[in-house]
């Protein structure tokens, strides 16, 4: 299994190497909520460290995106680059007509959720899928002892549950008649349910959209053992995480060891997701799709 | 040719008047697969209803399979499957990969992909076109412009959202439900989180007052478009609503009836005369969505409710008796003698008139019309076909 970590600029990728990270996950103009946009400029000195480099390319891509993707993915022709994690389909297609499909990685956050689209995505001939955020330990190693094709998993961190095209921030500011200089790209934003007052939902917006995430992030420490066994790729998010929290995390993954040491610190902001907790069906309304 | 009006339906009932009111096609969730399950009153048998019925119209009806499939959702779908097949339903709606797989290898269902994969782009509806779809449902965040380059490409037939409530995220790529309340929304168990009222922090900083940060949409209403996407040559214009009322279905079906084949015979109206025919019915602020490119807060809900209840419906014709001039309606809403009414049939027409005397089906003289779904009887001069809509007239 390797660990994919973001990277978030050159002056860290020997610390994350001795942190026991395999892969280097880099944005590329087609990534939203990105660490750090600028490294796509700077491949050839992360390749230089000899370590796998993934592409990031997880916006929703529109028509008049499809130059750009095309762009990005002659980058990905180099041999160093050996994934590409996308959210969107079309990321594949357009992979398979420029003969780059063995690299996609599909992450799309919430249509993976069975066996089936394993076997799928196998007759695809792409590299892998990302099982979806939302199902349970259990369903995840179902599709484990059906595995075909390489399965990862964002197994830490803040995960995003919602991602919108509107500018939800920056439309609200211009509601409230509210100058704001500072609204895309800041980690800060939180919203509070009337309901919930002690649930803080971070909310981020950039060029792509808004996007809300979990309140608690998810950590996998006492569930290692049995990802490890069937996981390719584990994927450790950095979003709203401070760097020292972020590399304590990987060496809690790399040493098992540290693991009390880092709960003992930053318990408070963790939790176990969906691992452990089925969510009901057919009790919604409206909206058809 | 000919674009398609397509009409939602949560029971037997609504996907008849929608197809009486001039909807070409309805589309529908069985109690499986779907994730309208909890709108939907059908089961096989009126599913198979339903399809004679709209067949004897030359008209169609769409099955919604559309959750995002677990392991073990997936128990009775090739069953499921054969059955459609056999009652000659016209199309499937789906999302999931192992749908599709299983209607190719077991029917030749005719395969529409839902709005659910948020297709954005003529590349990916190829891709879905050579993979076996025939009709892909494009995402609701494609401004006319984008709907315009995605079809001078696209092999696929095309489906345009025009009416209804919308996802505030790209569809089927949001779990806030799932995490609030333990309810998957990509299953059938939307909470509508979206909705919520919240307040806003910048790092420990309140920027709000009194949980007014929403993220609420006003639903989409795209009559100003209409005729551009008629141009285009799209293949259908649905309308949303599952959980919508017989008043609303048979309305906005109408108005939207009324405006495609006026632009059909060129004799478009003032787009007003089409909007005010829907307001007669529509009891959420509506707004554009993408069509016109990015949002703003033309199209945001704040600070409030979404949803304004309407009294505007009050009954639905179930009979008429032509020797007596009697009226038989089921009452939906509270009315009273001397109220205004108009009847709005299926072809259109709208006839006005002054309650005077309200009886029940014993003939005893009512005060008002006060019990839903209570059969009472007014005095009408004019015939007027069942399934006629009475509302009452608005004071202008």
């Amino acid at each position: 299994m390797r660990v994919v970590a973001r990277l978030k600029n050159l002056m860290e990728i020997e610390k994350l190497i001795n942190l026991g990270v395999d892969v280097f996950l880099v944005d590329t103009p087609l990534a939203v909520k990105k660490i750090n946009g600028e490294l796509f400029t700077d491949l050839d000195e992360i390749f230089s460290h000899n370590k796998e480099v993934y592409l990031l390319l997880n916006k929703m891509i529109h028509e008049t995106d499809l130059e750009l993707l095309e762009m990005v993915l002659n980058k990905a022709k180099n041999d160093l680059i050996k994934g590409i994690v996308c959210g969107d389909l079309t990321v594949m297609v357009m992979a398979k007509k420029m003969g780059l499909n063995n690299k996609v990685i599909y992450q799309p956050g919430t249509m993976n959720t069975s066996s089936f689209d394993n076997e799928y995505f196998y007759k695809k001939a792409i590299k892998g899928i990302t099982i979806s955020k939302e199902i349970t330990l259990e369903e995840i190693t179902n599709i484990f002892k059906n595995k075909v094709t390489e399965i990862s998993l964002i197994g830490h961190g803040y995960l995003d549950m919602f991602y919108s095209k509107r500018s939800l921030l920056s439309n609200y500011f211009v509601y409230k008649g509210i100058e704001h200089n500072n609204i895309k790209n800041n980690d800060l934003f939180r919203l509070k349910e009337e309901m919930r007052p002690d649930s803080f939902y971070p909310i981020f917006e950039d060029d792509g959209g808004t996007h809300i995430f979990r309140d608690k992030a998810l950590e996998s420490f006492n569930e290692m053992n049995v990802l490890k066994m069937y996981l390719d790729d584990f994927f450790v998010e950095r979003m709203f995480i401070d760097d020292q929290e972020y590399y304590d995390s990987l060496l809690a993954y790399q040493d098992s060891s540290y693991v009390p040491k880092f709960l003992e610190k930053y318990k408070a902001k963790y939790n176990k997701g969906f691992y452990y907790q089925y969510t009901e069906k057919l009790k919604g309304e409206l909206n058809d799709n | 040719m000919i674009t398609e009006l397509l009409a939602p339906a949560g029971n037997l009932e609504k996907a008849k008047i929608a197809l009486i009111y001039g909807a070409d096609a309805v589309y529908i969730g069985g109690k499986q697969f779907s994730l309208r399950a909890r709108a939907s009153n059908f089961d096989l048998e009126m599913i198979k209803e339903l399809v004679d019925f709209a067949h004897s119209l030359n008209k169609k009806v769409y099955i919604t399979m559309n959750i995002v499939f677990h392991d073990d959702d997936i128990l009775g779908l090739d069953e499921y499957l054969l059955y459609l097949e056999s009652i000659k339903v016209d199309a499937i709606i789906c999302s999931s990969m192992i749908v599709i797989e299983r209607a190719k290898i077991l029917t030749n269902l005719e395969i529409h992909l839902s709005t659910q994969f948020s297709v954005t782009n003529s590349l990916l509806a190829n891709y879905f076109y050579d993979e076996g779809i025939k009709r892909v449902v494009l995402a609701r965040e494609l401004s006319i412009l984008e709907i315009e380059k995605v079809k001078e490409k696209s092999q696929a037939d095309l489906e345009i959202f025009i009416h209804g409530g919308m996802c505030v995220s790209y569809s089927g790529r949001c779990t806030l439900s799932n995490y609030t309340v333990l309810r998957d929304a990509n299953r059938g168990g939307c909470a509508h989180t979206c909705r919520w009222l919240y307040n806003l922090y910048e790092d420990k900083m309140l920027l709000s007052e009194n949980y007014d940060f929403q993220m609420s949409s006003k639903d989409l209403q795209a009559t100003d478009y209409v005729k551009d996407l008629l141009r285009l040559g799209v293949s259908s214009l649905k309308i949303e609503g599952r959980m919508k009322s017989i008043h609303y279905i048979a309305t906005v079906v109408s108005a939207y009836r009324m405006l495609i084949d006026d632009y059909y015979n060129n004799s478009l109206r003032d787009m007003s005369f089409y909007q005010n025919e829907i307001n007669k019915a529509e009891n959420r602020q509506t707004s554009y969505g993408f069509f016109a490119g990015d949002t703003t807060i033309e199209q945001q809900l704040y600070n409030q409710r979404s949803e304004v209840p309407t009294k505007e419906f009050v009954g639905i014709v179930k009979d008429y008796d032509y020797e007596s001039k009697l009226l038989f309606l089921e009452q939906r809403n509270y009315f009273t003698p001397g109220d205004i009414l108009e009847v709005f049939t299926p072809d259109k027409n709208i006839i006005q008139f002054k309650v005077d005397k309200i009886f029940d089906e014993e003939n005893n003289v009512l005060d008002a019309a006060r019990h839903p779904l209570q059969t009472v009887v007014v005095k009408l001069p004019v015939s007027v076909p069942k399934y006629s809509i009475i509302r009452r007239v608005k004071d202008e």
